[in-house]
């Protein structure tokens, strides 16, 4: 009964959105001198420097061949007030494969299973700091070891580190709505089905910071929100 | 004849394996000072196995943390031993009851090591193990120093009070250890440097001080006197190293791991403010001569 119950609620939440929706799709320009790479030292771990045939480098800063800049955590920041959405059954997964966090940022909705992987062939510890929600600290000592945990209240962003290998760093952005998207190798994102209406969108990038941009979506589809980052 | 020679023979083995004490728990300080610039406290998760094992991996900062616990295992059996020791041997009552105190403090700090791992480093038990190495570390200067062979109880005051390094040793103790709660606070919490920047000028004007009074007037103590020389050009390297450590820690722009100079300067000024103390709590008890 109560499942029946809970199944109408979100079924009438879902139908209360204006049928049409648009997406939303962007690039992140970055202006300025590119830093420099970071190269990354596995030798503290033989596992993970033998995981790799090619150079390693920091994901902190990366700037795309084509001046555009990836792992930006870009997302509806106002608009959706007074809202309910669904929570995802399926996990999102955070995997810890060659000594690094894959995906380095990524979304998940309040409540969403995470599902956290231990892909190598050495002991990682995966060291959860949401500030809202309890900060944990888990030993993964065998590969294919599968962990899952779950925040219960949104959060701009959440970190992750493996203490063991202290290059190794991941970003969740914890959301009670499914209108987020990260930037790409090509420092594109695109967020899709938002309903019609005024948004506040905001971009947030784990060294160059937070900016927020308005934008209005109407009947008439897709829009295009571009922003730019000074290095 | 032979009783006496024996005792002799075993009170300079007491001795030599209380320095060995002082050393080992240096060591255990600047091993400490390593996890915490390496930021690897909590690289093993468990507490007290390592990761379910008595010896895990030693890979990344495995090393440091399990290293860290493996010396501090080490140094809580030499305290245990020398304890049984200095009771066996038919010490001083107070002696006696210091060396329990060692043994009490070394437990108490595995304990605080242990909810600092399990707690996920909380700053006041983090702060709380910090201050109470320092501590234990003056409980093994303070055991070497009563346990020396030609060691002499303190006599009444020969001197005049203005001559005298007593009080002034001893301010410069308390100084020096509230200046150490200070840097404790820094390094393990969001605390603000200024107090510990700003108190850094009183200890070193105090310790200035205390190597001046002793070189005036009590030169035919040697021991004595290198000790004061000693106190004064560590607070100096001890600046210098702090001013290091704040550029790295406060000023510097740096990526995901702390980088090597920062690892130098915030462990060496860690364990070089424990040397500083150590020295001031041993011109204590050596000015009550």
């Amino acid at each position: 009964m109560k499942k029946i119950f809970y199944m109408t609620l979100a079924f009438i939440s879902v139908c209360s959105f204006p049928l049409s929706a648009g997406a939303l799709r962007g690039t992140a320009h970055f202006n300025g001198t590119p830093p420099a790479p970071q190269k990354v030292d596995m030798n503290a771990d033989p596992t993970c420097a033998s995981a790799h045939t090619e150079p390693v480098y920091t994901e902190e800063a990366a700037v795309n061949s084509n001046l555009t800049l990836k792992h930006v955590f870009v997302y509806v920041k106002q608009g959706l007030e007074g809202r309910t959405f669904e929570t995802p059954q399926a996990a999102a997964v955070l995997d810890q494969k060659g000594c690094q966090y894959e995906p380095h940022v990524f979304g998940i909705q309040v409540n969403q299973p995470l599902e956290i992987h231990n892909s190598d062939a050495t002991l990682h510890n995966v060291h959860g700091m949401p500030r809202e929600t309890k900060e944990f600290n888990l030993g993964m000592p065998i590969q294919g070891m599968k962990l899952t945990r779950k925040f219960e209240k949104p959060e701009i962003m959440v970190k992750f580190k493996c203490d063991v290998h202290p290059w190794m760093r991941a970003y969740a952005g914890v959301l009670a709505h499914p209108y987020y998207s990260v930037t790409d190798g090509e420092g594109k994102y695109e967020i899709k089905d938002l309903p019609p209406g005024k948004y506040v969108i905001e971009f947030w990038h784990e060294k160059y910071g937070t900016q927020t941009q308005e934008v209005s979506i109407g009947d008439a589809g897709d829009q295009t929100l571009d922003f730019t980052y000074a290095g | 004849m032979a009783s006496a020679s024996q005792d002799t023979k075993t009170s300079f083995w007491l001795y030599r394996f209380s320095l060995l004490l002082v050393g080992a728990t240096l060591l255990l300080i600047l091993a400490g000072g390593l996890v915490t610039s390496r930021e690897a406290g909590l690289a093993v998760p468990d507490w007290p196995l390592s990761y379910g094992k008595f010896f895990p991996p030693m890979v990344g900062n495995i090393f440091w943390e399990h290293g860290h616990r493996m010396i501090a295992g080490a140094v809580a059996i030499l305290t245990l031993v020398l304890s049984v020791w200095i009771q066996i041997q038919g010490k001083q009552p107070w002696l006696k009851r210091l060396a329990w105190a060692a043994l009490g403090a070394v437990i108490l700090q595995a304990l605080l090591g242990g909810l600092t791992v399990l707690y996920m480093l909380p700053p006041a038990v983090s702060i709380f193990h910090a201050c109470l190495a320092q501590t234990f570390f003056c409980f093994t200067v303070a055991l070497a120093y009563f346990l020396h062979p030609n060691f002499i109880p303190a006599q009444p005051a020969q001197k005049s009070s203005a001559q005298s390094p007593n009080r002034l040793a001893l301010m410069t103790f308390a100084f020096i250890y509230f200046q150490l709660i200070l840097g404790a606070s820094i390094r393990h919490s969001s605390f603000t440097a200024a107090p510990h920047v700003i108190f850094a000028s009183l200890v070193f004007l105090h310790v200035t001080l205390l190597a001046i009074r002793i070189l005036r007037f009590h030169g035919e103590d040697k021991a004595l006197v290198r000790a004061a020389l000693g106190l004064g050009f560590s607070t100096v390297l001890q600046v210098f190293l702090g001013i290091g450590a704040f550029v790295f820690t406060r000023m510097l722009e740096r990526g995901y791991e702390p980088p090597p100079a920062e690892i130098f300067f915030t462990a060496s000024h860690q364990t070089l403010g424990a040397a500083v103390l150590g020295m001031s709590a041993w011109i204590c008890l050596r000015a009550r001569r």
